[in-house]
């Protein structure tokens, strides 16, 4: 017990005390230190201890979408390695650090990498409409502004309950990025002024479409009636296995924070925090993997789990 | 003796100059042209190893694109070549690599693998392997209309009314070849201010083809009886979007209001792996002389008005049922698959 709370704080720690780190690489930097600091007792522990983690780090309040991808995307990178080869633990746990630090290291980089492919789409003199706080949007409007010298006015929605847009504004006031903080309700008024529509996301689903702060699914359905684009932003590591069709379909623990659901009570009276957003609307998705349109979702993925 | 180097030089000034001159007929043409012209390059170029080899095409090819930059089909080219040189390496390298491997997927990321090659070994078989793979390519692109229009039994249907716009001479060929065996009726439209359709019209009506020209403003109004619109293009974009001659967004869009199949003929060497937002006419749409829509004689207007002529129209993905390539007939969703076999990710921005 006292090695679980343990866990829970060292991810908390870093979700609170490092702002700039996605909430899948803070679980999969987590799953990494148990990696390190597990005594030389078997593989059999090992994969039990770290099966327990993810499980408590999914009761954080924190993007649950991000953590189970996160943390899917480490259970693979295990028996991908080839580490289990090895005969004796040492060994294994050898290679794994090491191969686990080049992981690591690549994604730091997928950040900056969707930037560049995501800043051309931006054209002086456009409007654009964003949800909530997205760090990959905020490096990719940065490089827009910034390294390409490109002027452009932001809209942002509010995003209830956490009001997390409002925050997103502070950060493009800070970079002198023009922009404007609407109401939720207010998406539909401002739909026919803007240009594009650029949102981040939680997870990417295996159909291709998005799980991402509640409200997404409604900007998208706008955009489709008012034809603008809809762009997502996402890191690969983003991409879990799923294949919602409806938004019951979406997991409780994805939906509702783990304190509403251990409150106890019911849920049909509390808000959900994330919506699904189907393929259909989506016009295209800016991966370090490069520009793919939602079927080529699955094709990774397939290519990952099979 | 002109050295090695002005040799070189000369052969790619004759194509830029033809280039600037519009003397290449149509894209295939341009194709086979341009291809021909690397395999002369390539030839007698001197390269101690692939990378340097690479690193030359590169150059070459950017200067080829600006001479004319609405040509995608010479950056297309300019890839595969690049492709072609990276599959002969890594095949006579041991020959350990597919294709799948040098792509950028999840999988890399995590296994860490490190595949990239630094094609710095100097292999004597390379140039041969590298002229014979550009020897197949090439007989591939002189087949590619045959190919195209060997499937046209398979979309048009006894006694059906097929409409096209402007003059695609892969359409011809298509329609042609449907003639043989079935008989059926094509309404063309003209395509204002250049009329290719009158030459497409012509065409028809020589091959004993049942034809009819339309003025483009009688598209919609035609368009009810339609069974099938198939049309050609200038390239097929990364998502699966048109780069198509003027008008044929209206026409895609008639189709769609009466849900007529839109079919788009076009062979692989039209596939190009950049992505266009719609919103960027500058960097995409060309414009030609306004004579044809005003003519100069009407001098007091002339200065009055504006006058526009854009020669291409980008036409969303959502709008083609499907295209017919040299290889078969895809969607537009599977676009971006064929893309990552046809060009290697390192050489999508040249």
């Amino acid at each position: 017990m006292e090695n679980t709370r343990n866990v829970l704080d060292f991810f908390q720690n870093i979700v609170e005390k490092e702002p700039e780190v996605s909430a899948a690489v803070a679980a999969i930097r987590t799953l990494m230190h148990i990696l390190e600091t597990f005594g030389d007792r078997t593989l059999r522990g090992l994969s039990e201890e770290l099966r327990k983690a993810t499980e408590e780090m999914k009761t954080a309040d924190c993007s649950i979408t991000s953590v189970q991808s996160g943390c899917e995307l480490f259970q693979r990178f295990i028996t991908l390695t080839g580490a289990l080869d090895q005969s004796n633990i040492k060994e294994c746990k050898d290679i794994m650090k090491e191969r686990g630090e080049i992981f690591l290291r690549k994604l730091q980089e997928t950040r900056p990498k969707i930037a560049k492919l995501g800043a051309p789409f931006i054209l002086d003199g456009q409007k654009i409409l964003t949800h909530s706080k997205s760090r990959v949007v905020l490096q990719t409007l940065r490089e827009a502004a910034l390294t390409s010298k490109k002027r452009f006015h932001v809209f942002i929605t509010e995003s209830y309950p956490d009001r997390s847009g409002a925050l997103m504004r502070d950060e493009l006031l800070k970079l002198n990025i023009s922009s404007t903080l609407i109401l939720d309700s207010a998406m539909g008024y401002v739909m026919e002024s803007v240009d594009l529509v650029l949102v981040g996301a939680e997870g990417v689903v295996e159909s291709g479409g998005i799980i991402n702060k509640v409200g997404t699914y409604t900007m998208a359905l706008c955009a489709k009636e008012m034809h603008k684009p809809f762009y997502v932003l996402a890191e690969s590591f983003k991409f879990v296995r799923l294949y919602p069709l409806n938004q019951r379909d979406l997991p409780q623990e994805l939906k509702f924070s783990s304190s509403t659901i251990k409150s106890g009570s019911n849920l049909l009276d509390q808000h959900p925090q994330v919506d699904y957003t189907p393929p259909g609307y989506i016009t295209l998705l800016f991966t370090d993997l490069g520009i793919l349109t939602p079927s080529a979702v699955s094709d990774e993925l397939i290519k990952l789990y099979l | 003796m002109p050295s090695l180097e002005s040799e070189i030089d000369g052969i790619i000034e004759t194509f830029t100059n033809n280039l600037k001159q519009r003397k290449f007929k149509g894209s295939r043409d341009l194709a086979l042209n341009s291809v021909q012209l690397w395999k002369k390059i390539i030839g007698q170029m001197k390269w101690q190893n692939a990378r340097e080899l690479m690193d030359a095409i590169k150059q070459i090819g950017k200067d080829l694109a600006e001479t004319s930059p609405s040509e995608t089909v010479i950056g297309n080219m300019t890839r595969r070549m690049l492709k072609i040189v990276r599959d002969e390496y890594a095949m006579l390298q041991k020959g350990k690599q597919e294709d799948s491997d040098l792509q950028e997927s999840l999988q890399k990321i995590l296994t860490a693998d490190e595949v990239d090659f630094d094609y710095i070994e100097n292999i004597p078989l390379l140039k041969p392997a590298i002229m014979e793979h550009i020897g197949e390519f090439l007989t591939e692109l002189e087949s590619s209309e045959i190919d195209i229009s060997v499937q046209a039994l398979e979309h048009i249907h006894a006694n059906e009314i097929i409409m096209t716009i402007g003059y695609s001479k892969t359409v011809f060929a298509f329609l042609k070849t449907a003639a043989k065996d079935r008989a059926f009726q094509v309404i063309v439209a003209e395509c204002a201010p250049f009329y290719h359709g009158h030459k497409l019209a012509a065409d028809l009506a020589e091959a004993r083809i049942s034809a009819t020209l339309i003025p483009d403003s009688a598209i919609f109004a035609m368009m009810a009886r339609v069974n099938k619109v198939i049309i050609g293009t200038h390239s097929v974009m990364a998502n699966g979007g048109l780069k198509a001659v003027c008008g044929t967004h209206t026409l895609a869009l008639a189709a769609k209001h009466y849900s007529v199949p839109f079919v788009v003929c076009a062979p692989m060497f039209k596939l190009c792996p950049e992505y266009v937002c719609s919103l960027d006419q500058d960097g995409f749409n060309q414009f030609a002389s306004p004579e044809e829509v005003l003519s100069n004689d009407e001098g007091m207007l002339v200065s009055r008005v504006n006058v526009y002529n854009p020669i291409f129209d980008y036409v969303p993905p959502e709008l083609v049922t499907l295209f017919i390539s040299n290889t078969g007939g895809n969607a537009p969703s599977y676009i971006y698959r064929l893309l990552s076999e046809l060009y290697h990710p390192l050489d999508v921005l040249l």
